[in-house]
């Protein structure tokens, strides 16, 4: 998100509020949303990627409401929103034979090209919804999917592998093939916003949601390079009854947006300077600069996230959704637990939901039931492997979550163990006080040192790294 | 199963699996998570119980701080349905 498209996006919402009607603002927040995912997407390599991947996630996207959604009628609003979906894509393909300083991406394919395909892509998806034999496991199908397209982009040897396949497709250099020709903007966000709709539907869980309503959700562009991940059903409560912007909205969305610009653009890019990475690593001769670096690093992380998510939320106030918080003072938690209460809050909510709490609750009511300490530790580093993994297939992230995940089995073991004490500690606030302040330093200083598997790019490097970190 | 019935069982198992301490003098609308008694491996434990032991199932999104923070609350939501 660049400082230009925040000004955009806060002139808009003057005009948005100002001008369009209560009974349109919804068909504008979409209708903005699918403009801006063109927009935000960055300009690949391969020839008109740029345009077919944003293109994808819509159709991802209509597939996945029109798999979730009850038995029953389509609605008017349904078929006007796919109707005005259709017409947005169309029109930003028509760019192509504009002049490339009003097109949204690089040049796009021909109009009729791109009709054909989405007739053709539309005939694929009615056939697999009316597909009877598919109607089972149609829910699950397009969850693997959507895992499947997940490892595909963040796997490197498969992303560069499908760069090869996809030049040599379009008579590109196969030699420049890379992992960064595949960067799908905002696809880790979109197929966890999609999994949790088609696990709740799954589950019985997902009330009605209309196209219109469903298609705003995953792609709402002020959440959609780095979240926050909402959730369809709170996003919905929003959408439907967009308020008229007062004066006290304004003020707290715009300072929101100071605040988040102040820490991502001032704060964090400042400290990129001094921040830890491969180079700087090896440029370092002394374990004092080293730590300085990491200290450095966890800040500049903290501020820019957390920076891009106050954007976010205050972008979302001015247009009337109040996006979910992703940040709670992370650093001064004084357990790993409480950390990741605190830290991308909607992510670590999104994994307890879909895969802590499930697995957990699997395992625990097997006739042959593991060791509850066993459940414990598989619960906590599948989960935080998976947070990991996330981020990145390679080993670092891997490491990393691994990291967390045993940080947090160790936790909860050493809590069980002395929550007896602890509750005495009750009765004597200074000691508990000082018991605070030694568990926030202990937590701090154990998320750091996780975040040089995070920072460093080969495991050679961040082992490395932890070796000298202590004279070694 | 009447509501204080299932009030009692639900306080004597939290105490005593959860909390580990069956002398702990659990009240009806304090924080047990917010108050570090229980976490998030607690919460999937007492979906299993209230599961097993009152045949209700309660979905894993309905497992957070906000719906389950008390014994009020959890009461509630096995009553519920």
């Amino acid at each position: 998100m660049t400082l230009t498209f925040i000004a955009i996006a806060c002139t808009a919402a003057l005009v948005y509020n100002r001008l369009v009607p209560d009974r349109w603002r919804g068909w504008m927040l979409m209708g903005a949303s699918i403009v801006a995912i063109y927009a935000l997407q960055p300009f690949t390599a391969i020839r008109q990627l740029d345009f077919v991947l944003p293109t994808f996630t819509l159709v991802l996207t209509i597939a996945c409401w029109l798999f979730t959604r009850a038995a029953g009628p389509f609605a008017q609003d349904d078929y006007a929103a796919l109707l005005f979906t259709v017409v947005l894509v169309l029109a930003v393909s028509a760019t192509r034979y504009l002049v490339p300083e009003l097109r949204l991406t690089s040049r796009p394919p021909e109009t009729p090209l791109v009709a054909l395909a989405l007739i053709l892509t539309a005939g694929g998806i009615v056939l697999l919804w009316r597909t009877p034999y598919l109607a089972h496991d149609r829910l699950s199908i397009a969850m693997l999917m959507l895992i499947a397209l997940l490892v595909m982009i963040k796997y490197e040897p498969l992303t560069i592998g499908l760069s090869s396949v996809l030049r040599s497709w379009r008579g590109q250099d196969v030699t420049l093939a890379a992992s960064t020709d595949w960067s799908w903007l905002g696809f880790s966000y979109v197929a966890f916003r999609l999994i949790h709709t088609l696990r709740d539907r799954q589950t019985g869980q997902l009330p009605p949601v209309s196209l219109r309503e469903y298609v705003t959700y995953v792609i709402f562009f002020p959440a959609y390079t780095a979240g926050p991940i909402d959730r369809a059903e709170r996003f919905a409560i929003d959408y439907r009854a967009l308020p008229a912007l007062t004066a006290a909205r304004l003020t707290e969305g715009l300072g929101r947006i100071v605040v988040g610009i102040m820490k991502k653009f001032v704060l964090a890019d400042t400290l990129a300077l001094l921040s830890l990475d491969a180079t700087r690593a090896a440029q370092v001769t002394s374990a004092g600069g080293l730590w300085l670096l990491l200290y450095v690093y966890a800040f500049r992380l903290f501020f820019d996230f957390s920076g891009y998510t106050d954007i976010a939320i205050g972008i979302g106030i001015l247009y009337g959704v109040q996006l979910p918080e992703n940040f709670d003072r992370p650093y001064l938690r004084n357990n790993i637990a409480a950390f990741w209460q605190s830290w991308h809050m909607t992510l670590s909510g999104w994994v307890r939901f879909y895969i802590f709490s499930p697995l957990s609750r699997w395992l625990l009511s097997k006739p042959k039931r593991p060791p509850l300490i066993l459940i414990l530790l598989i619960g906590h580093l599948t989960t935080m492997i998976v947070i990991g993994l996330w981020h990145g297939i390679s080993g670092p992230f891997v490491l990393w979550g691994a990291w967390h995940g045993l940080g947090l089995f160790v936790h909860k073991v050493w809590s069980d163990r002395t929550r007896k004490a602890y509750l005495r500690l009750r009765q004597r606030p200074r000691l508990r006080q000082a018991w605070t302040v030694l568990g926030v330093a202990l937590t701090f200083h154990f998320v750091l040192l996780g975040w040089v598997w995070f920072a460093l790019p080969d495991l050679e490097s961040a082992l490395s790294v932890f070796r000298r970190l202590f004279g070694l | 199963m009447d509501e204080t019935t299932i009030r009692e069982q639900l306080r004597a198992y939290i105490t005593r699996d959860l909390i580990r301490d069956e002398s702990y003098p659990l009240t009806d609308d304090e924080g047990i998570i917010t108050g570090g008694l229980m976490d998030s491996f607690s919460l999937a434990e007492l979906a299993v119980y209230i599961d097993k032991t009152f045949g209700v199932y309660i979905p894993d999104t309905d497992l957070t701080v906000a719906r389950m923070d008390t014994l009020d609350q959890i009461v509630a939501r096995v009553t519920q349905v």
